[in-house]
């Protein structure tokens, strides 16, 4: 393990022109990932983080999309880079899979071909056989049962965990440096949610890729990830370790995302209703800090807190940057959950 | 999958047979006394009791409709003596206004409005659901707004008016194509395309139009599906993800709505065929409707309903060879 | 001819479509400037006519009704199938203008030969006359030709004078004992053959009628009595492939495509001296739009120089056609044979000053224009039109009435008011109860039985409109049983003879009879003048006979004169002899011919 990053992402942002007018999805990020590691992006659905990871790959198709900053993978900047070499990347060095497991394979098609067809875009001139002996091989490791009768079977021929496997196959199936997960998960019900997230672990164990995990499930989150960056309004508002965020969190956002966490042995997931509020326009972007309207700690002396937007900076005695103006005495104020 | 088929096949024979039964009594009850109608204008009374007899009028309707079923599978004579002519199987009765039997109308004529709706499916086709994908990819550019002005324009234009002006001017004012005089392709190939070229053409302008916007309707639907985006973060090229993934979804429902408009065509397209003056089976329909020649208007009504009913079952039969999931028991 | 159906048709379909033309001054008429340039008889001209090529007829019908000549009955078929393929024993003149009424031999050497006053026709055979196989024709194939109209089961749609006139006995309701060449038992036919039967030498035809009836050889014209080949009868199937007599036969008939006639290479020109025969071929073309139709002709490109249309033109175009010098030689506007009328139920509205009133007070210039304007025809002054030449006179109009259609409401209430002293109950009936309208239930019927209602409002007359429909119009007005006060109909004489429309119209024996007027005083005696103008063999006497009648008809106003009908025509610029034929009302489309 190096301790040059795999991916580094610098200042994306990225802007959508609707009829409405400008959207900001994405403002001012930055965070990077290691190899063999997992960082988890967490937030709420509007605070950026699938428009952040689909940026990656340049997934932001349809309406106009304006992005800027860089993205190094492998120190190259491959954002901006031209059609034919992104597409050299997509599936082969970083691959991604999308929350709903149900609509992500195409139906049409058998599983076989499906997963084959990813094998033989980066493998030109493979035969047949042998790109199905490869699909086979992967349909076991990822735990089909009996993939040889199944590999020629329909995707609506499965359950929607077997069908998240075969996702999962199908995306690394060329092995990978980096998979963006957004919401693998979210679909399914806990027992196979379990099940997926240990594969996953199981294949980085095996091979070193490093895994993005974007959800808004802190459970998913404290089971898988070595580091956390969690999202609001477009920004990352805290980075931190995945003990560091759990045990202090130095963003009241964040604190307030844990708040409403109950107890990991319950089933029931994180629900982000005890903040109360709603999650800011992306639109017309706040001069100061976006969570103001919602913060329990902003003293409303704090002009800054209206006027200027907070950058990331490191909290002592902790190694976590928070976006917040409060953050020196916010560590005071905020009360430390202790882990169950 | 050949359950799947056999199963349509069956209940598309059960279908027919209620079709025919429905046609067949929806004329049997309609207040125009048929026999009346076969005795010409200088009707009394007395001939009509006597045509009635004659043409087994006064028969019960479920008899009646038990000799046209039979006349289907066995064929029908009329008439007595010297004079008498058979109806040879599948006889769908006999027309006193153009003396001749139904089925070797029907014959004669569906031939042309078969070819009619062959040629304006393909072009439609081609040319509509290749501009609406244009469209549907260059979204919000000059292709996409050029398209959406032409289609509105050609989707609010009656046939009958589009025809006649390009009737008119293409033959008559510019002569740049002698009059159509219909000749089936085998006879004279050259007649048959002058004659069909217009009717083509104009058919498929109007019917590309709704097509146009169906497939770009449909082509931007499937690019937001999930799956297609999965496709391109596979690495696939943009024409592979557009033919593999958005077309194929977005076709299906556009090709089985085309299968029925084919088959409602292959009823008639009565206005073409009159404007170009095709000899073909909705002219024929049109011509029994205005002469109250009820065999042939039975006939050429069912002939119609068994074609949506066929269509029904292929279109289906055909969906579910395009949509694994749809052979679902 | 019988063309009750037709004029109906006719009225309804020109009267259907509005008419760019705008009711201007009625009493032009708007084909003055084409008569002002030549006097001519448009689709004359002094050039000779020539031999060989081929006319188009353009159709919008998908085929000729009918080409069986039993079965034939509308002037322009008749007329189609007449000059081409069917002789009969007489025909008229081949010639524009009122010549055209003349009778003349066509299969007999003269117009026959009376005797019994009329009861009894001879005709000798001219003789020489083939169908297109080379046989000859004979007297038998005449008699044969007519027994055929007795097969009414069959032989439907043609006129069944043979089985009205002929004397073979009738059963209790008036249904002829002799059932027709098919079915008939030999004593059935026995009773046929004495009422036609042929001479010796088979050159004399002799018919035996139940009653005398003058203008028999009128009625032979008809090709109810033409010859038909009795080992080549088909039955049903004739209408689709008739042999012809005449000088062309068919090629192929295709219904909805074409009917191709070609030269009869085995008639004799000295065998019939009527028919000239110019043309090579026709091609009759069928189902073409009428839009279309009147393009191809006004545009007169390539083949359409030879062609005629057979429906006359779209009231769209009329305007562009009779005002634009380009079609100034190829163009006619004239009178069809169809006279349109209203009648009354005599029974009902018994009173001639209430019949007087409606006549006066209405707005028919308003009713003209509704229905398509000027182009649709002139106000009629009777129930005899013009072409009739022998039979009409120009008749004194009640008092008052205005010549160009607009109403009198002063004349009309002054009627109404003597109404009210001589008839009070049909006063009262027409005044407070109203007047029961039966008409076709049209688009267009509506439009003129509101202006029919509004007119009448302003005298004080009530009209109360029920609609029929249309294909039930004729049974439910000529049944007895119907309690209508006003109706209405067009009729065309079925040969140039007053006596195919008088008494037809008006006798209670008559075919057409809406006015009911039996019980009516004056019935009498007009029953008695129409009996002995229709024994009248003079000619010129009985069409002194039928003026008269004339004038009493439209004094007793039983129906009130509506229009004579017109209609127009346009041609190719290389069509010769296209003029109306005055006896069939359309052109005689086997001497037209192509101009080198």
């Amino acid at each position: 393990m190096n301790n040059v990053p795999l991916l580094s992402v610098e200042n994306l942002n990225v802007e959508f022109s609707t009829s409405d007018g400008v959207v900001h999805a994405v403002n001012d990020v930055s965070f990077s990932v290691h190899s063999g590691k997992t960082l988890g992006i967490v937030g709420e659905s509007g605070s950026g983080k699938s428009v952040t990871a689909s940026s990656i790959l340049k997934l932001n198709t349809g309406i106009t999309a304006s992005t800027s900053g860089s993205i190094l993978f492998n120190g190259k900047n491959i954002l901006g880079i031209d059609d034919k070499a992104i597409r050299a990347i997509r599936g082969s060095e970083i691959a991604m899979i999308f929350q709903d497991p149900l609509s992500a394979l195409n139906p049409y098609y058998t599983i076989g071909s499906q997963i084959i067809e990813a094998y033989k875009v980066h493998h030109k001139g493979v035969k047949k056989k042998e790109a199905r002996k490869i699909a086979l091989e992967m349909l076991h490791r990822v735990g089909i049962p009996n993939p040889e009768a199944r590999i020629d079977e329909y995707p609506h021929q499965f359950s929607g965990g077997m069908r998240q496997r075969i996702v999962i196959a199908t995306a690394l199936i060329n092995s990978p440096k980096l998979l963006i997960a957004d919401e693998p998960t979210t679909a399914l019900d806990v027992t196979v949610q379990a099940q997926i997230l240990d594969l996953m672990k199981d294949i980085q164990r095996e091979n070193g890729m490093a895994i993005i995990l974007i959800t808004h499930d802190l459970g998913v989150v404290a089971e898988t990830c070595d580091d956390v960056a969690v999202m609001y309004g477009g920004r990352i508002v805290e980075k931190a370790s995945v003990q560091e965020l759990f045990v202090t969190p130095t963003h009241p956002y964040s604190f307030g995302l844990l708040g409403a966490v109950r107890s990991l042995d319950n089933s029931a997931r994180g629900e982000l209703q005890t903040i109360a509020g709603s999650p800011p326009s992306l639109l017309n972007l706040p001069s100061g800090c976006s969570f103001l309207p919602r913060c329990n700690y902003a003293d409303a002396s704090r002009q800054q807190c209206g006027s200027s937007v907070p950058s990331l900076q490191n909290v002592l005695p902790t190694n976590s940057l928070s976006a917040c103006h409060l953050r020196a005495e916010a560590l005071n104020v905020l009360k430390m959950k202790e882990p169950s | 999958m050949t359950t799947f088929i056999a199963r349509r096949l069956l209940f598309a024979l059960v279908l027919l047979a209620a079709v025919s039964l429905f046609t067949y009594l929806l004329f049997a009850l309609l207040p125009t006394d048929p026999a009346a109608l076969t005795c010409g204008k200088n009707c009394k009374p007395e001939l009509i009791a006597a045509n009635r007899v004659r043409l087994g009028y006064d028969k019960p309707i479920y008899e009646q409709y038990f000799q046209f079923v039979r006349g289907i599978f066995a064929g029908r004579t009329y008439g007595t003596g010297d004079i008498a002519f058979t109806c040879p199987a599948p006889s769908l009765g006999y027309s006193f206004n153009q003396h001749e039997c139904v089925s070797t109308l029907i014959a004669k004529t569906f031939p042309v409005t078969a070819f009619l709706s062959l040629g304006a499916f393909i072009l439609w086709m081609l040319l509509g659901v290749g501009t609406g994908t244009l469209a549907a990819l260059h979204r919000g550019k000059w292709q996409d707004r050029l398209t959406s002005v032409i289609t509105s324009i050609g989707v609010s234009l009656p046939t009958f008016y589009v025809g006649l002006l390009v009737l008119f001017s293409v033959v008559i004012w510019l002569q740049w194509l002698p009059f159509p005089h219909y000749a089936s392709p085998t006879e004279n190939l050259h007649d048959f395309l002058t004659a069909m070229i217009l009717p083509w053409i104009t058919l498929a302008v109007l019917s590309a139009a709704s097509y146009t916007r169906i497939t770009r309707n449909g082509v931007l639907e499937a690019m937001n599906e999930d799956f297609v985006r999965f496709g391109v973060a596979k690495g696939l090229k943009n024409r592979t993800v557009i033919r593999k993934y958005v077309l194929r979804a977005a076709l299906i429902p556009i090709v089985t709505i085309a299968g029925l408009d084919f088959a409602a065509l292959l009823g008639g397209a009565i206005v073409t065929e009159s404007v170009f003056s095709l000899p073909g089976m909705g002219r024929l329909a049109i011509r029994s409707v205005t002469d109250s020649d009820l065999p042939v208007l039975v006939g050429t009504t069912l002939v119609a309903a068994v074609f949506i009913v066929m269509a029904n079952t292929i279109v289906d039969i055909i969906y579910g060879i395009l949509d694994p999931r749809v052979r679902l028991k | 001819m019988k063309r009750r159906i037709i004029g109906l048709l006719g009225l309804a379909l020109s009267a259907s479509l509005i008419a760019s033309a705008c009711g201007s001054d009625s009493s032009s008429s708007p084909d003055t400037a084409a008569t002002n340039d030549t006097l001519a008889i448009p689709g004359t001209d002094s050039s000779t006519p020539t031999a060989g090529g081929t006319i188009h007829i353009l159709s919008q019908l998908e085929q000729v009704t009918h080409l069986d000549p039993q079965r034939n009955y509308t002037g322009s078929d008749l007329a189609f199938v007449g000059s081409t393929m069917q002789r009969a024993l007489t025909s008229y003149a081949y010639a524009p203008g009122s010549a055209g009424s003349q009778l003349v031999g066509d299969l007999a050497t003269d117009t026959g030969t009376p005797t019994e006053g009329g009861k009894v026709w001879s005709f000798t055979l001219r003789g020489g006359a083939t169908y297109e196989d080379g046989s000859e024709v004979t007297c038998a194939d005449i008699a044969y030709g007519t027994s055929r109209v007795f097969a009414t089961d069959i032989i439907v749609d043609g006129p069944t004078y043979a089985i009205s006139y002929l004397d073979i006995p009738q059963d209790a309701e008036g249904n002829s004992n002799y059932p027709g060449p098919y079915t008939a038992t030999a004593d059935q036919q026995a009773l046929f053959d004495k009422a036609v039967s042929c001479s010796e030498d088979g050159k004399t035809i002799t018919f035996t009628l139940s009653r005398i009836v003058a203008d028999f050889n009128y009625t032979v014209t008809l090709l109810a009595f033409s010859p038909v080949p009795k080992a080549k009868d088909t039955g049903e199937k004739y209408d689709m492939a008739p042999v012809s007599s005449g000088p062309y036969k068919i090629e192929s008939y295709e219904p909805g495509k074409s009917l191709v006639l070609v030269r009869n290479e085995n008639w004799s020109k000295a065998s019939d001296p009527i028919r000239n025969a110019y043309a090579d071929s026709f091609v009759y073309e069928f189902a073409l739009d009428p839009a279309v139709i009147d393009e191809r002709l006004m545009a007169d490109a390539g083949d359409d120089q030879y062609a005629v249309g057979d429906g006359g033109l779209q009231p769209e175009n009329l305007q562009t056609v009779f005002t634009d010098d380009r079609f100034k030689d190829r163009r006619q506007d004239d009178y069809d044979p169809y006279v349109s009328f209203t009648a009354f139920n005599v029974k009902t509205v018994s009173c001639v000053e209430v019949r007087r009133a409606v006549y006066l007070g209405l707005d028919r210039e308003a009713l003209r224009t509704a229905g398509g304007g000027p182009y649709t025809g002139d106000f009629a002054d009777g129930f005899v039109k013009p072409a009739l030449a022998d039979d009409y006179a120009p008749s004194k109009l009640p008092e008052g009435l205005n010549t160009d259609g607009t109403p009198n409401i002063e004349a009309a209430k002054a009627a109404l008011a003597e109404a009210k002293t001589k008839c009070p109950d049909v006063y009262a009936k027409a005044t407070v109860e109203g007047l029961k309208f039966f008409h076709p239930d049209t688009p267009i019927w509506q439009k003129l039985v509101s202006i029919w209602i509004e007119s009448l409002k302003a005298v004080g007359i009530v009209i109360k409109p029920t609609a029929v429909e249309p294909s039930k119009y004729y049974p439910t007005v000529q049944n007895d049983e119907t309690d209508y006060d006003i109706s209405r109909g067009a009729w065309g004489p079925d040969w140039p003879n007053a006596s195919t429309m008088i008494p037809e119209l008006f006798l209670t024996t008559g075919g057409f009879n809406l006015t009911r007027n039996g019980d009516d005083p004056a019935y009498k005696q007009f029953e008695t003048d129409t009996k002995a103008a229709l024994n009248e063999l003079d000619r010129k006497a009985q069409g002194k006979k039928w003026q008269a009648l004339n004038q009493f008809l439209v004094d007793q106003l039983w129906s009130i004169p509506g229009t004579f009908t017109k209609a127009q025509d346009l041609w190719g610029s290389k069509v010769g002899n296209a003029y109306r034929w005055s006896s069939s009302g359309s052109f005689l489309f086997g001497e037209l011919y192509v101009k080198q």
